[in-house]
This record gives structure tokens, C-alpha cells and sequence, in this order.
């Protein structure tokens, strides 16, 4: 029992010593904040994620320890990407793409809309 | 040519630390420092504090800490009376903070994490005595949680007030226990608590007193200057669209 979690436990430290390669590779080769923010996100939480749980597992007096850094990994990490690529878009900060598709311009102009829809009927309600 | 150059001048600075860092085998004792080697072995056998940086800082250098509080202070209050004065101006206006909300994840996540956090920084200042961190660390990671709040909601102020105390109380709580020392017949800020055990969460005297005290100015301290900022970046942004629209 203790030999398999022992090789689980390299196993997913390799795992993510590979993905936390590859999260650093992408920040240098990629073009734009939002292409680099998903490969420093997406990449480095699970590196670390399996990192630190490869250490729980290897050593399991750790293993609770490991698990609550984790929960608080997969917590915090997306949300900070998230505010950073939302604030970043919020300053004109234009995506990097051949196609000119862009969802999220899409998405605010009908809030937007909507948004002035509702203050159009309040507006009336007051009158 | 000058990626080649920076590769050859990495490659350099690699080979210096090399050198250097060769030279000490691992894990041994080759830095030859008495003071380092005092603190080493006094720090654990006669006062019974696991952390040795913990050690130095609140007890053998416990009056120079005292400085480094009142410098803190100092900074904070100098940033709070540069900047207040044009908040007062535009009080109405100060809880508008950005003009655009954050995402309702953010908002969520705010509530979520905001206890996880203060409780970490807790946890750091209380163990200072025994692993890694204190009341420094503890305060800042604290203050990163109100920083959270303040991005968060556009609503969260904080009371400046309340800051005031707490920082008030901390400070008087920890020069009142280098007093303490004093009037018990010892010198300013020496320990006059019982040591305990090592490794015990009550153990090591004055230390975790001291600081939860540092914990608590240093998180009331950092929140004030971060709120006093956030507040000044939007006032300035209201008044140049005032400005536009009079124009």
C-alpha cells in the first residue's frame, strides 16, 4: 500500500513539475495578457495542484495539510485570472486573433441593452 | 548579438554562485559567526522558541522591533495626512470606487475567501513563535483580505475610527509590556513570562503576546493606507467627469 502511494505520489510530482514547465513556456512564447493569463493559470494551478498533492501523498502525516492548499488553489487562482483578464478587456486591451471573433463584446452589448431597457422602464414607471 | 550577450552574462553570474555556493557544503555549519551561532544555541535552550528569527526579533532585538513599528506608523500616518485632505472634499463621492462593479465571481469569492484569509493571517501571527511567519506577515496577509473586500464591493468602506483604536491599542499593548518589564525588575522589553515548553503553543514569554499585538497594528495600519488610496484614485476620476459634464 505504502509503495503505490509512494510511486503515486512521483507520479503526479512529475505530472506537475511537466505542466508547470509548460505554464512557464507559454507566459514566454505566447502573444497576448489573455493567451498568457490561460497558460499561467490553467497550466500552473494543476502543476502545483498535483505538486502539492504528489508531496501529501508521499509523505501522508502531510496529506491534509496538502489537500486544504489545493482547495484553496483551485479557489483562488481561476478567480484572480479571471478578474485580471475582465479588468485588462475593461481597458481596451484588444485580444490577439486572425478572426475577428470576439464573444465577449458580443455578451456586454446585450447587458448593455438590457441594462438600458430596465432603466428605460423605470424611468417610465416614474413618469 | 545582445540575446547572446545576456545568455553569456547569465551563464557568468551562474558560474560566480556556483563558485560561491560550492564552497559551503550543504548542510553544514561552514559560515564561521559567533552571533549567529549564539542565537542558534541560546534561542531554543534558554528561551524556548522553535522559530530562532522570531527570537531575535521580539527578544534579543526587541527594541529595535518597537522602532520598526513606530516607523510603520509613522509612514502610515504621514501617506494618511498627505492624502485625507482632498478625500474630505469629495466625502459624498468617496464610496463610488470604480465605475464599473466586479464580476459577481469576484463578488462571491470575496465573501467565500475573506474568513479563509483573516484566519490564515491569524494563524500566522499566533504561531510565530513556532513556525515560519509572525506578526508581520500575519498583519500583511490580513490586509490582503480587506484588499480582497475593498476590490470586491463597491460599497465596503472602512471605518477609519475603528483603525484608529486598534492601531492605538496595539501600540500601547506592546510598549505597555516592555514597561511591564521594567516595574518587574528587568530591563525594557526582556522577557519576564515563563518560558514553557519548546514546541508548546503557550511558550516562549512575552513573544506571542507581543505579537498578536504587531498582528493587529500592522493589518489595521496596511488597511488604512489601502482604503485611503482606493478612495483617492476614484475622487480624482469623479471630479474630471464633474468637470466634463459642466464643461
Amino acid at each position: 500500500m505504502e509503495q503505490v502511494l509512494t510511486y503515486l505520489g512521483y507520479i503526479l510530482i512529475v505530472i506537475g513539475a511537466i505542466f508547470l514547465f509548460l505554464g512557464g513556456l507559454g507566459i514566454v512564447r505566447l502573444p497576448d495578457i489573455y493567451s498568457r493569463l490561460q497558460a499561467g493559470t490553467k497550466a500552473s494551478t494543476l502543476g502545483a495542484m498535483s505538486l502539492i498533492l504528489g508531496v501529501g501523498f508521499l509523505n501522508p502525516a502531510w496529506l491534509v495539510k496538502s489537500l486544504v492548499i489545493v482547495i484553496f488553489i483551485a479557489l483562488s487562482n481561476p478567480i484572480s485570472s479571471h478578474a485580471l483578464a475582465r479588468g485588462s478587456y475593461r481597458h481596451n486591451i484588444k485580444p490577439w486573433s486572425k478572426e475577428d471573433i470576439d464573444a465577449y463584446r458580443q455578451y456586454l452589448k446585450e447587458e448593455g441593452q438590457k441594462e438600458r431597457e430596465e432603466e428605460a422602464k423605470q424611468t417610465e414607471n416614474k413618469d | 548579438m545582445k540575446k547572446l550577450i545576456s545568455i553569456v552574462f547569465l551563464l557568468y553570474v551562474a558560474y560566480q554562485l556556483f563558485v560561491v555556493f560550492y564552497a559551503v557544503p550543504f548542510g553544514t555549519d561552514e559560515v564561521r559567526s559567533k552571533v549567529g551561532r549564539f542565537y542558534l544555541e541560546h534561542s531554543p535552550k534558554d528561551l524556548h522558541v522553535a522559530n530562532t528569527v522570531t527570537s531575535i526579533v521580539v527578544n534579543f532585538r526587541g527594541f529595535d522591533t518597537l522602532g520598526e513599528v513606530t516607523v510603520l506608523f509613522l509612514a502610515s500616518t504621514a501617506l494618511g495626512s498627505i492624502l485625507f485632505r482632498r478625500r474630505e472634499v469629495h466625502t459624498r463621492l468617496s464610496h463610488l470606487r470604480t465605475s464599473v462593479e466586479a464580476s459577481s465571481i469576484v463578488r462571491v469569492a470575496g465573501r467565500i475567501l475573506f474568513p479563509l484569509i483573516v484566519l490564515l493571517g491569524a494563524y500566522v501571527f499566533i504561531h510565530g513563535h513556532l513556525t515560519p511567519g509572525g506578526g508581520f506577515q500575519g498583519g500583511v496577509i490580513i490586509a490582503t483580505g480587506f484588499l480582497f473586500l475593498l476590490l470586491a464591493y463597491r460599497q465596503f468602506t472602512v471605518e477609519h475610527r475603528t483603525i484608529m483604536w486598534i492601531e492605538s491599542l496595539a501600540g500601547i499593548t506592546f510598549a505597555g509590556i516592555g514597561l511591564v518589564g521594567i516595574f518587574v525588575g528587568k530591563t525594557f522589553l526582556e522577557n519576564f513570562l515563563g518560558v514553557g515548553r519548546l514546541n508548546d503553543l503557550i511558550s516562549g514569554g512575552i513573544i506571542p503576546l507581543i505579537y498578536i499585538a504587531v498582528g493587529f497594528k500592522v493589518a489595521a495600519e496596511l488597511t488604512g493606507i489601502l482604503d485611503t488610496i482606493l478612495s483617492i484614485s476614484i475622487t480624482v476620476d469623479e471630479t474630471e467627469n464633474q468637470t466634463e459634464k459642466n464643461g
